[in-house]
């Protein structure tokens, strides 16, 4: 339209004395950005499936009986101290696991190699109950067993995100994977496929996960285990089990945690930033708005005359207030432009491991917002300005 | 001269009162969060119950392990075994309090599940903080070396274990599957005290730890106390000599960097992850300055926006008084001075603000035990920070104004 066009020369004629209102809004565009990209990168997360049952389970640091020497003896040790556990009546599962365990601190990270592919991954060492403790359905091949006992190849289970990083949408089951920089390339063969476990909390995004079987080879002093109770356990229970395990697990403090209150604590963490963030940024913008708000309505004042001659000769009080936004809009335009260019950046160099689509949604809705936030504070002034009297404000001050 | 600047300024503010609004909104809404920041801060590296004596203190509790041959390193905090070896028998210490870092707990007690936040302390751990007793006494050298089941407990731990304002003589308290006699009840301590913050507090030969285990890095902290501000140097010195001596017995690690630190040089070593160099108070001096710069940025623009958009309505002022005379350099003082005043009541009604807020937030529950204040700290800090603001957002509008021409600002409009 030639009108946007002759809005933007007029507006690049004035360019040094908006200069400064261009700056305002191009800050407060990045402020947005910056925002909107955290809030629609949780709420993509938090839409993700969870992937597993956490109602009801409980986790308890454990290590290994200390003064056992060999192997044996200590998977013996940890199968009695399970079945113990196991035949308790409020019990339905019962499972030993890494000491990364589901809204836990702990991280263990590792890479492995398959299809001549080489990814980072986290790695949990987990037994043949660890699926029924935890609820987790399989998308392809089976979980541990006992057949996996006697096999010569080592059995693991991985993830669908790191078979989508290897074998695409092909079958894994059956193909060999192990630990980069090990001696034997393809000793440890995928038996199984399971969903991404959305176990960081609510809010972060689940990455790759290899799941190898706990065996005499790989016990290690650091672990935990799992219990999943029956609902409507209470504290009773939990203090009989308490004194069982503290004479087996003797060397530190026993702490039975609930793995739905880690999962609130976790998420607690993840949000509390972002609150304050929020409020940052919501203060920045009333100030911003009310900014402008003034700006543009001592804008209007100046320009009477010019608004009442244009009156006189016959534009209706719409037009007039169209324009005004208008202006306004193709003045946040300028702005809105140099920093989507540098938003821009963002998806392309793909900073921070980010989805692209996380920062294209954001980058829109920071656009949006910045647009309705210039055409709310320039409706008033512009209603105001479509109520000029011809004839009074071409009067000579 | 001032007075007159000073009427003038009022004047020109009762004019636009809708801009004199929103100037003095932004103005008191940056102030507050600011203040509410700064007193934060304060709560959390000043002296404060029951750490009392904190500028006569050094903290020991970096203990970095390295390797020239490979990228091996620990960073943590030193063992009981260091602590009681290398740093207790040094001179120029008055007291050194060692304490453990927190475990948690579980206490079963009527049906109900407790987490109690357990501290291993040595007796003269109650000598340099200074902790308020309820009822009861901390625990002396003598219970300590005879490994006696004695506890300190906290008010808020007595009124949930035992029942509120119920008196604790001749108690026992079971958690961690041990034991305790409640000797002594603390007024509670809050959870930004890093240091001495925990639920209850036990001697630590009762600890399940191994002490013969000789090991430099471990999960105690040490707090040295000494005569006054002015040995810190001094103790600086004793302790790095000491640190150089200290004997590696590992296959892995050959280099050790180790420091007694005060508390804001620990802070700041912390958030900025160093341990290796001195404290890195000047990383974290700018860190701040420019984080402040950013958060003031955008009031500020909006401030000069403003501003800019008012000059206009003035210009027959300008150009008379420059037309009598005035230099271009009165002007502008005069209009930095208008604005400062603006901004120095836009400090007080923020001060005000944060008042109020302050008061919300220690009674809500967010934050357990927080007493946050204004004190004087805050206070000479927020008339900075109004200062700043009021030259950043003043002196390109000033200079603006200034420079207009005679003829051009007497015009009629």
């Amino acid at each position: 339209m030639i009108m946007i066009a002759h809005l933007f020369k007029l507006i690049w004629n004035r360019k040094k004395q908006n200069f400064l209102l261009m700056l305002e809004m191009l800050i407060s565009f990045i402020v947005m950005f910056a925002v909107f990209t955290l809030l629609v990168y949780y709420y993509k997360n938090y839409n993700l499936p969870k992937g597993f049952d956490y109602d009801h389970v409980w986790s308890i640091k454990y290590n290994d009986p200390q003064g056992m020497q060999d192997a044996d003896s200590i998977a013996s040790f940890n199968a009695s101290v399970k079945r113990m556990i196991q035949s308790l009546p409020e019990v339905q599962a019962v499972s030993f696991s890494s000491i990364n365990v589901p809204f836990g601190d702990a991280n263990m990270g590792t890479s492995v190699i398959s299809n001549k592919i080489t990814e980072q991954t986290e790695v949990y060492r987990v037994d043949d109950d660890y699926k029924k403790t935890l609820n987790i359905n399989l998308t392809e091949g089976r979980w541990f067993s006992k057949e996996d006992d006697i096999s010569k190849e080592k059995a693991v289970v991985i993830n669908e995100a790191l078979k989508q990083r290897f074998f695409g949408a092909e079958n894994a089951v059956g193909k060999l994977i192990n630990y980069e920089g090990a001696p034997n390339p393809g000793n440890m063969r995928i038996v199984g496929v399971i969903p991404e476990l959305k176990d960081k909390g609510d809010f972060s995004a689940p990455g790759n996960g290899f799941y190898v079987r706990i065996d005499t080879s790989n016990q290690g002093r650091d672990g935990a285990l799992l219990i999943k109770v029956r609902p409507g356990t209470g504290a009773a229970f939990e203090s009989r089990l308490y004194k069982a395990l503290a004479n087996i697990i003797r060397s530190t403090s026993i702490d039975i945690l609930h793995m739905d209150q880690q999962r609130i604590y976790k998420n607690r963490q993840m949000l509390g930033p972002i609150i304050i963030l929020m409020v940052f940024a919501g203060f920045l913008i009333i100030n911003v708005a009310l900014g402008l708000f003034g700006i543009l309505w001592y804008n209007i004042n100046k320009r009477r005359s010019e608004i009442g001659l244009r009156r006189a000769v016959g534009a209706s009080g719409h037009a007039i207030s169209l324009q005004l936004i208008a202006e306004a809009l193709v003045l946040s335009t300028m702005s809105l432009l140099v920093g989507s260019f540098f938003a821009v950046q963002f998806p392309l160099l793909n900073i921070f491991n980010i989805a692209s689509g996380v920062y294209l949604s954001a980058l829109l809705l920071a656009v949006l917002f910045i647009y309705s936030l210039v055409i709310v504070c320039a409706f008033y002034p512009g209603r105001q300005a479509a109520g000029i009297y011809p004839a009074v404000a071409l009067h000579e001050d | 001269m001032f007075k007159n600047y000073f009427k003038i300024a009022i004047a020109v503010l009762k004019r636009r009162k809708f801009f004199t609004f929103v100037s003095l909104f932004g103005i008191s809404f940056t102030l507050t969060i600011l203040i509410v920041l700064a007193a934060f801060i304060d709560n959390l590296i000043g002296a404060g119950y029951p750490d009392t004596a904190r500028d006569r203190e050094l903290y020991v509790n970096n203990i970095s392990l390295r390797s020239t041959k490979n990228p091996s390193d620990i960073n943590g905090g030193p063992s009981f075994y260091f602590l009681d070896h290398y740093v207790s028998p040094l001179k120029i210490p008055q007291k050194l309090a060692i304490a453990s870092g927190n475990s948690h707990t579980s206490s079963y007690t009527n049906e109900k599940k407790l987490v109690i936040d357990l501290k291993y302390t040595n007796d003269q751990f109650w000598e340099v903080l200074q902790f308020r007793f309820i009822e009861g006494k901390p625990y002396a050298k003598q219970e300590v070396d005879n490994g006696e089941k004695v506890a300190v407990i906290s008010e808020e731990t007595r009124d949930n274990y035992f029942g509120k304002g119920v008196s604790v003589a001749g108690k026992y308290i079971e958690t961690d599957n041990v034991r305790y006699r409640v000797i002594g009840v603390v007024q509670n301590v809050s959870v930004m005290q890093l240091f001495a913050h925990a639920d209850i507090y036990v001697p630590y030969t009762l600890s399940k730890e191994n002490f013969h285990n000789t090991d430099i890095s471990g999960g105690y902290n040490g707090i040295i106390l000494l005569r006054s501000r002015a040995d810190i140097p001094g103790m600086k010195e004793e302790y790095s000599r000491m640190a150089a001596k200290v004997p590696l017995n590992s296959k892995i690690f050959d280099v050790l960097y180790t420091s007694a630190d005060t508390y804001l040089e620990w802070f700041a070593r912390n958030m900025i992850d160093d341990h290796t160099g001195s404290a890195g108070l000047g990383t974290f001096f700018a860190l701040t300055g420019i984080f402040l710069f950013l958060f003031l940025l955008l009031p500020t623009l909006n401030l000069v926006n403003m501003n800019i958009s008012r000059i206009i309505e003035r210009s027959s002022e300008i150009g008379v008084r420059k037309a009598f005379g005035a230099s271009s350099r009165t002007l502008v003082y005069q209009f930095i001075i208008e604005n400062l005043i603006l901004t120095f009541i836009g400090n007080a009604i923020g001060i005000l603000f944060s008042f109020i807020a302050i008061q919300a937030l220690n009674s809500s529950d967010l934050i357990d035990n927080l007493h946050l204040s204004i004190n004087v700290n805050v206070l000479i800090f927020s008339l900075l920070l109004s200062l700043i603001f009021g030259l950043l957002s003043g002196v390109y509008p000033a200079w603006r104004m200034s420079s207009m021409q005679v003829v051009e600002a007497l015009k009629a409009q």
